[in-house]
């Protein structure tokens, strides 16, 4: 208790940790305001234009043949003006011509080709990866029946009918799915925002792995003084990381009060588990400062610029510096997407506001505490076994 | 006397180079021991070990009867330890420093509260408690340091070279603070550059080189192992060779030298050398603007011991 009070006292008075966990986060955020707010504007009217080859595997896809009808059906959430191509090659060339931004083309799996990164881009592999998605839980139920009926546990009368109902009621509950990615719900900015809050639970890790460090005897003066006091190591480490959490948790409620009350960001109606995921990915965030401070045998100013450098990097991956990143990060390195803390924290906020359904963002935040769980138990072996030959 | 510490056989080595050789002695109850040595004598190695905040090749340490580790919590509630580089907190105030690290020794509220006022009260800082350390002057934060080191009234302090660069006045200050932390009771290991703080706090000296230990006594017997006995200095200008020469010549004399003015003359024996010296001065009929004679310093001493001056 002694040790949290006065490393919570240390923290807030630290100028360097208050801007870089308060301040900066509200400053990018404004800036995003400033400079997103009016290009979304701009852009949110357009319709992309989209070639699909419309071969027999195209046909026989009864779910993705309804989807894109209804994304391209004339109202105001219309997304894609589509063209049918008969081939490969019609469909390749329309590209070329810059006619379309890019086309689904079935083979024995779903191909987008697209010739830029871009909003549109992105937009396209978001919506087609959804349906397919979509069709896989179609599929899945009825696969499910259909073992039920094998083993006896419906008759064959029923079968039908009882596909039908969950499909209904699946259809029901989801207030039909191609909603949820129509126009109105792709508000790119978010994802802006989203980075912004990834980014402040992540910076979090400089106030955590300044705090372990003022602990730690290679590291500073005052952890050679309490490497003589009669404290264990151990404890000395968890207050001081319970005491930056709070820290850190304090920072994000600025930032979710400053955009909402002040940016009038619309984060949904999911507030609590706003604040979970939020909570996730403080800890994820402590965690990578713990591990910075203990695994990486340097002095201080460089773990802080590693720090950040990742955090940074983890940020502009998942598309704080254009949502185009993301795009080519989810098609060419999906598994960087899956262990980017930021990503994961992004695409959860992501999942929350536009879809009914909270499997992907359990999905994320279950990464996210796996992912803090690994950093700490690496960090708690590497602390124990860390033994100082010079100091 | 009671042993407070006890190291025996103690080695540390860094790749190749044996920071610290076989090194054992004791520290009894009571006294103030300095630890001497030039730069990379194996000082802070010697403590930093006694300390386990570093791992040693072999050797034993013992605190008050039991063997040191970094678990021992029982040993190191009743030890102190002033680093030298300034180990406090930049976002907390003078009382504030002083609470934080009293309070890892000390849990009873009130007994802390006492302690913290105590040990401003020690190192003079009383008009200073609100303020933050970069507010201090050097001589101020060499005080808020020790105080740190010691608000929790050990048993026994470490005290690595705690007058750095600090004023005289806060070096009096310093130096009265140790004494009385001795006088109450506690047992000082102390390390320092500067020889007349060693003559004028040390109960006992151990000077290290190169990893061991080349003298280990009180001053006084230190000092014998010196091979001169009396140094004569004389300021006179222009001084002809010839003169030098023939004072080379004296019975007993061990060194002559003229530099900037100063005529050194080291006896090997003899206490009484400075009459010899004014009768050839007068003979010669050679002015001169002062002359004196001393015995050999602590300084003297170690050069001779190590061939290094102490601030080297």
């Amino acid at each position: 208790m002694h040790n949290f009070k006065y490393t919570l006292k240390t923290l807030f008075k630290s100028k360097i940790l208050i801007f870089w966990t308060f301040l900066f986060p509200l400053v990018l955020g404004t800036f995003f305001h400033l400079a997103f707010s009016d290009i979304e504007e701009n852009e949110t009217y357009k319709t992309a234009d989209i070639a699909i080859v419309n071969n027999q595997s195209y046909q026989e896809n009864e779910v993705l043949k309804e989807a894109f009808n209804h994304l391209s059906e004339e109202n105001d959430d219309k997304l894609f003006n589509i063209i049918y191509a008969k081939n490969e090659k019609e469909a390749a060339k329309l590209l070329e011509n810059d006619e379309v931004i890019g086309y689904l083309y079935i083979t024995e799996k779903i191909n987008i080709i697209v010739k830029e990164s871009g909003i549109y881009q992105t937009i396209f592999k978001f919506a087609t990866d959804e349906i397919v998605s979509m069709t896989k839980v179609y599929e899945d139920i009825v696969n499910k029946k259909i073992n039920d009926y094998l083993n006896n546990n419906i008759e064959f009368e029923s079968l039908y009918q009882k596909i039908y109902e969950e499909v209904t009621r699946l259809r029901n509950d989801n207030q039909n799915f191609t909603n949820d990615i129509s126009r109105s719900n792709l508000s790119y900015t978010m994802i802006e925002y989203y980075t912004l809050i990834a980014m402040t639970c992540l910076y979090g890790g400089i106030i955590g792995m300044s705090a372990i460090n003022k602990v730690l005897p290679n590291m500073s003066c005052t952890g050679k003084r309490m490497a003589v006091a009669p404290e264990k190591k151990i404890s000395l480490i968890f207050s001081s990381a319970l005491a930056s959490f709070i820290v850190e948790l304090i920072g994000l409620s600025i930032l979710f009060i400053y955009t909402t009350l002040v940016l009038h960001v619309d984060y949904g109606n999911n507030l609590p588990l706003i604040i979970l995921l939020s909570l996730a990915g403080t800890f994820v965030g402590l965690s990578l400062g713990i591990f910075v401070a203990s695994i990486i045998k340097t002095n201080e100013n460089n773990k802080t610029g590693i720090l950040i450098a990742l955090t940074m990097l983890g940020c502009y991956l998942s598309g704080m510096m254009g949502i185009t990143m993301k795009y080519v990060v989810d098609v060419n390195a999906p598994i960087l997407a899956k262990i980017n803390p930021a990503a994961i924290i992004t695409d959860g906020f992501y999942a929350l506001y536009y879809y009914d359904s909270l499997d992907r963002y359990f999905i994320n935040l279950i990464n996210l505490i796996i992912i803090a769980l690994i950093l700490l138990l690496i960090s708690s072996i590497s602390l124990r076994r860390q033994k100082y030959d010079n100091i | 006397m009671k042993k407070i510490i006890e190291v025996k056989k103690l080695v540390k080595s860094y790749k190749e180079l044996k920071a610290v050789n076989d090194l054992s002695f004791e520290v009894y109850e009571g006294e103030i021991l300095g630890l001497l040595g030039p730069n990379g004598s194996g000082k802070s190695t010697t403590i930093n070990s006694i300390l386990s905040l570093i791992n040693f090749d072999s050797g034993n340490i013992k605190i008050f009867g039991n063997k040191m580790s970094p678990n021992a919590y029982e040993i190191k509630k009743q030890i102190g330890v002033v680093f030298q580089d300034i180990s406090v907190f930049d976002e907390l105030n003078v009382k504030d420093n002083i609470d934080y690290f009293c309070g890892l020794y000390i849990k009873d509220k009130n007994v802390k509260k006492s302690y913290v006022n105590d040990a401003i009260k020690l190192v003079g800082l009383e008009e200073f408690v609100k303020f933050y350390p970069h507010q201090l002057s050097g001589g101020l934060l060499r005080r808020l340091n020790i105080a740190c080191g010691i608000a929790h009234k050990p048993k026994l302090i470490f005290l690595d070279e705690p007058t750095v660069a600090v004023d005289p006045q806060s070096r009096n200050n310093i130096l009265d603070g140790i004494k009385t932390l001795r006088d109450n009771g506690a047992t000082i290991v102390y390390t320092t550059h500067y020889m007349e703080e060693v003559e004028t706090i040390c109960d006992r000296i151990i000077i290290l080189d190169k990893g061991k230990i080349i003298a280990n006594s009180t001053i006084d017997e230190v000092k014998k192992l010196a091979k001169i006995e009396e140094k004569v200095s004389v300021e006179v200008y222009n001084l002809k060779e010839k003169y030098i020469n023939k004072i080379k010549e004296f019975p007993n004399v061990d060194k002559v030298s003229y530099n900037n003015q100063i005529l050194q003359i080291t006896y090997k024996k003899g206490r009484n050398n400075l009459i010899e010296i004014t009768d050839y001065l007068l003979k010669e009929k050679i002015k001169y603007n002062s002359i004196y004679a001393e015995r050999p310093t602590l300084n003297d001493v170690f050069l001779e011991l190590t061939g290094k001056e102490l601030r080297d």
